[in-house]
């Protein structure tokens, strides 16, 4: 195989890559934020929710774990119009990866929960804590601080799983690249650059992430 | 000293043809290849109606697919089909996981940087169609409307460039998305060939799909690898004889229900 690469005209079209970069860490941070927002309260409603609930709770996790990504955004995208909702492409990925990561997440809470000694929760009600100050207090947060590496790589998962929204038309970094590569026929050079821009991203998410445990569970605490 | 430098002279004056003539012969061309392992590999798009699809016992069919199959037959080679999507019809074939892609690639000077196509062997047109309710008579009505098209084709090429200034496009990755967006309504209407327009429109008669603009028309050929001169050949002498005898006419009437326009050779 005899191949030339020529990467000039990736560093042309550089700024384009970059936009669609950001478009992508601005869909998994927003994703990240609510869908954490919605892993709680399921994780909520399915330890101390009334039966319908955890019911339900319990519904949407398993519907969301073991069925494909792709699908859950091509029905996200392609149903909800016949039902009068017309989501633009951008919405609803956001859409589809806040569901997705819910029901990931709000398992990995749940694994956190049941770590927590009964014998804790026992004392917190013994002090005369109300109920939502001890599944505060005493349950999440001691939860997320032992969980916190497997929610990481959870979030990690969902910004690289991102790349398949480009599918129904969301302008991320690998759609950008899709059209590029197909316009300009340089498939490995931009596939390269994609490559880097997302292990690039990755290890920022990283970053901050390992930041935001430090901020949140280390910082003034006495181990 | 002197004795020395002759030497080396006369070893190199004979040692020098000696090594173009072997690297001659150690460069195997992708023809020789294929005629030596008796098995020709063609990267096929299935996604891509009426020139590849699947049947319904799944497997592909479609007019390039029976030009690959009548040329794989005519070569005496086994045929061992690529199924790539629209967007890896040339990056399959550059990264040598095909000989040849055969998936009516319509010929421009920008895919001419990065392949070598052979002879035309078919030709097709691209129009703008959506349902009867929206209103597109001429390209200006094209502003403020959701016009999908799919990525690494000939309407991505040709449509932003002809859309005015405001129409809304919006790229799908996969041909089966852009009509899927066109059913639910997340798009007004859609560019893509007029036989895959057909397709659609007749598979959906309650929506009431028909042609809104004509685009461009143009003809597709074979592609191969920068370099495979002699493959090239091979086929562009295929496609002379079948335009000659009549083949390429019969597959693609049979395929397409029109019939095919005189093919220019260059």
């Amino acid at each position: 195989m005899h191949y030339v690469f020529q990467f000039n005209v990736v560093w042309e079209h550089l700024p384009e890559l970059l936009n669609g970069a950001l478009l992508t860490i601005e869909l998994s941070a927003a994703a990240m934020a609510l869908g954490l927002l919605l892993a709680v309260l399921c994780a909520y409603g399915g330890a101390a929710g009334p039966k319908p609930v955890r019911l339900l709770v319990q519904a949407y996790v398993e519907l969301i774990r073991n069925t494909p990504f792709l699908v859950q955004i091509f029905i996200i995208y392609f149903s909800l119009p016949v039902a009068g909702i017309r989501l633009t492409a951008n919405t609803a990925a956001l859409l589809a990866m806040t569901v997705n990561l819910g029901a990931y997440a709000s398992e990995i809470i749940r694994a956190g929960i049941d770590a927590i000694p009964q014998g804790q929760v026992e004392a917190a009600r013994a002090l005369g804590l109300r109920r939502l100050q001890i599944f505060r207090f005493v349950i999440l947060f001691p939860a997320l601080k032992t969980v916190y590496p497997a929610l990481a790589s959870q979030f990690i998962l969902l910004m690289l799983s991102s790349s398949v929204v480009s599918t129904i038309s969301a302008v991320e970094l690998t759609a950008i690249t899709n059209s590029l590569q197909s316009t300009t026929f340089r498939s490995f050079e931009f596939y390269f650059v994609a490559t880097g821009l997302y292990l690039a991203m990755a290890l920022g998410f990283r970053v901050v992430l390992n930041a935001i445990y430090w901020q949140v569970f280390q910082r003034g605490r006495a181990a | 000293m002197r004795l020395c430098a002759r030497l080396l002279a006369l070893v190199m004056l004979i040692a020098l043809p000696t090594t173009l003539a072997t690297q001659r012969a150690l460069a195997e061309t992708t023809l020789d290849k294929i005629l030596k392992e008796k098995k020709i590999r063609v990267a096929i798009d299935v996604g891509n109606p009426p020139f590849g699809i699947l049947d319904k016992d799944g497997q592909p069919d479609g007019s390039d697919v029976a030009v690959a199959r009548q040329m794989a037959k005519d070569m005496g080679v086994e045929l061992e089909f690529v199924q790539v999507p629209s967007t890896g019809r040339i990056p399959a074939l550059l990264a040598g996981r095909a000989d040849v892609t055969i998936a009516s690639i319509s010929v421009t000077t920008d895919r001419a940087k990065a392949v070598m196509y052979c002879h035309p062997d078919g030709a097709l047109s691209i129009v703008i169609l959506g349902p009867k309710s929206v209103a597109i008579k001429t390209p200006a009505d094209l502003v403020g409307k959701r016009i999908g098209i799919t990525r690494a084709t000939l309407e991505e090429a040709t449509v932003p460039k002809m859309a005015p200034q405001g129409t809304n496009i919006v790229w799908f990755d996969e041909i089966g998305a852009t009509i899927q967006a066109l059913l639910s309504g997340q798009v007004d209407a859609v560019a893509m060939t007029s036989f895959a327009g057909k397709t659609v429109a007749d598979a959906n008669p309650d929506r009431g799909i028909e042609t809104k603009l004509p685009v461009t028309t143009a003809y597709y050929a074979p592609i191969v690898r920068p370099g495979d001169f002699e493959l090239r050949q091979w086929i562009n002498t295929w496609i002379f004889l079948n335009t000659q005898n009549g083949t390429l006419a019969a597959l693609y009437k049979k395929y397409t229900g029109v019939d095919l326009p005189p093919l220019p050779i260059f």
